[in-house]
């Protein structure tokens, strides 16, 4: 049974519907992504996992439970397992780091002592012991968000929510915060959902990812699948991202067809396009490379403008190879409208 | 006329506005501080929202606070009458001076309430926190500095009101200042007293400006 279970979740606020019929599953010990532009309903979706937003409609199951049957005191009792990070940190700002790490413990009355004491031991996993007597406004965004998650842990979550937690902070500091995540992943087995809005945040940590567009679910799977092959417009513009704006700039090319080719690890000691190029005896245009760390493993793709009538012959020639060849269309934005 | 009559009739006068202001902050923020936490919370974006309480505290903080208080001073005579026995006095006059401040250090509380960081509050929710601990224990305190701020203007302003009562026989510096410079055109005793009402406020504004800073870790 999986760990988090959305029965097709609906959220209506006002006249507009956040959420519209959402169903996913996420399973115990996973890191899941959830991805979308900003207003495409992912926050709202975090808050009905803890239900500080309660659906319009649908399930919410966490861990057998079906949310909505719960009352208040039981929800606030369920919430002690679910820990959540944000944004912009939500430290509290009249409290020393110390106790705002004891925080969620004082809340469920542990002792101030023992409070402390634990709180402790977690600043020291986050590597923030020598500032224990600080206030928050004295760190930096990196630390205060390693501060907030050394709060989130303090209550021995099962599940870990990210709101955007790498969205404030430089790429560095992203990176070492999101190592972080990982580490927490594996050490404490914490199921974590991260929300963002950033494909390298996806693609280095989550294992999952599923793709919010206008309060619906575009697409979901593994992050490796969703990479080679988006098959939602939403999915495609997420991941193509600047390799499609810069082929589009090419668009003065006539009659060519954009295919983007993904390559694993094991597929680039062959020189495959210099390769074919020689096979078909005819040039391709290469319109976009980079190489991506996806999961910890380096992934090229490229988007090549070639002829239509070689079209065919191409992507037979690379599927060959086992390459994922995917055509995409340069007007994705404007089929999504 | 600088006798030692009028030294100890001004020191006495000091004493009873130490003795109004401060018995009628301690019983206004009693008062008030829950009142301006209910109204916080009650209101539509507040952690409670309840339509109904807060509309009727509302009208009631208004309606108080729209009586002037001379005007109030004179209308609470009965009630103070039934509460302290007389209606004059330094006593008599805490009365109405805590009747005028409670809405107004309600409103304040309720200000300073509001400034705190939705998304403090919306953490603390996520940890299971309930209505009463997220009160006591996030908005209370992030909302502090801005509090002793509050607490600050608040003594200033029943330092105001408490001389204002000296035109009723309330007691303290006002009434002395009314009696002298008013009916007896001895403006020099005025004066002073005018000059130790300044100085007692200053004394007020600056301790208690320290006091919030130090507290501040924002």
């Amino acid at each position: 049974m999986a760990q988090i279970e959305l029965k097709n979740v609906t959220k209506g606020f006002d006249d507009i519907t956040a959420l519209d019929n959402i169903s996913l599953k996420i399973e115990q010990g996973e890191i899941f992504g959830i991805i979308g532009m900003s207003g495409a309903g992912k926050s709202t979706l975090v808050r009905c996992l803890n239900y500080l937003e309660k659906p319009t409609s649908g399930e919410v199951v966490i861990e057998g439970e079906q949310f909505s049957l719960l009352s208040e005191r039981e929800l606030r009792d369920r919430r002690k397992n679910i820990a959540m990070i944000f944004q912009h940190f939500n430290l509290l700002m009249q409290r020393t780091v110390l106790d705002n790490v004891a925080f969620p413990l004082l809340i469920q009355g542990v002792s101030k002592r023992d409070a402390r004491k634990k709180a402790r031991e977690y600043l020291k996993e986050v590597g923030l012991s020598e500032k224990e007597k600080s206030y928050p406004s004295k760190l930096s965004g990196g630390q205060k968000q390693r501060v907030a998650i050394a709060r989130a842990l303090a209550s021995n979550p099962h599940i870990l929510l990210c709101d955007e937690a790498t969205s404030a902070l430089d790429p560095q500091t992203t990176a070492s915060i999101l190592e972080l995540l990982k580490d927490i992943n594996t050490r404490y087995g914490i199921t974590i959902v991260m929300i963002t809005h950033q494909m390298e945040v996806i693609q280095k940590i989550c294992d999952k990812v599923a793709i919010i567009e206008k309060g619906k679910l575009a697409e979901e799977g593994t992050v490796l699948d969703v990479f080679k092959a988006p098959k939602s417009a939403a999915g495609q513009r997420l991941i193509l991202g600047d390799g499609l704006n810069e082929a589009k700039e090419l668009k003065e090319l006539p009659e060519e067809s954009r295919l983007r080719v993904v390559f694993e690890t094991n597929s680039t000691y062959e020189p495959v396009i210099a390769n074919m190029i020689l096979y078909l005896g005819e040039p391709v245009n290469i319109l976009h490379a980079n190489t991506r760390d996806v999961n910890g493993t380096a992934k090229g793709e490229m988007i090549l403008g070639v002829s239509e009538k070689q079209k065919e012959l191409i992507k037979q020639y690379l599927q060959e190879r086992n390459l994922t060849v995917s055509e995409v269309s340069c007007d994705v934005d404007k089929t999504s409208e | 006329m600088w006798t030692k009559q009028v030294s100890d009739m001004i020191f006495q006068g000091v004493l009873e506005t130490l003795y109004m202001t401060g018995l009628a902050t301690l019983f206004g923020y009693v008062l008030g501080l829950p009142l301006g936490i209910v109204l916080a919370i009650t209101d539509k974006n507040g952690i409670c929202p309840n339509r109904f309480i807060y509309r009727v505290l509302d009208i009631i903080a208004n309606i108080l606070r729209s009586i002037p208080f001379l005007i109030l001073l004179i209308l609470l005579i009965p009630f103070t009458r039934l509460l302290v026995g007389q209606s004059y006095g330094s006593s008599a006059t805490v009365v109405p001076l805590v009747v005028a401040a409670t809405p107004f250090i309600a409103r304040m509380i309720e200000g300073s309430i509001k400034e705190v960081d939705y998304g403090v509050i919306e953490a603390a929710k996520s940890m299971g926190a309930s209505t009463y601990k997220i009160i006591t224990k996030v908005l209370l305190v992030e909302a502090r500095t801005s509090i002793a701020v509050g607490v600050t203007i608040a003594i200033g302003t029943i330092l105001g009101y408490s001389a204002m009562a000296g035109t009723v026989g309330g007691g303290g510096l006002g009434d002395i200042a009314v009696r002298y410079g008013y009916y007896r055109y001895e403006e020099d005793i005025m004066m002073i007293t005018v000059i130790l009402l300044v100085v007692l406020v200053q004394i007020f504004q600056f301790v208690g400006m320290k006091f919030a800073n130090k507290m501040n870790h924002k």
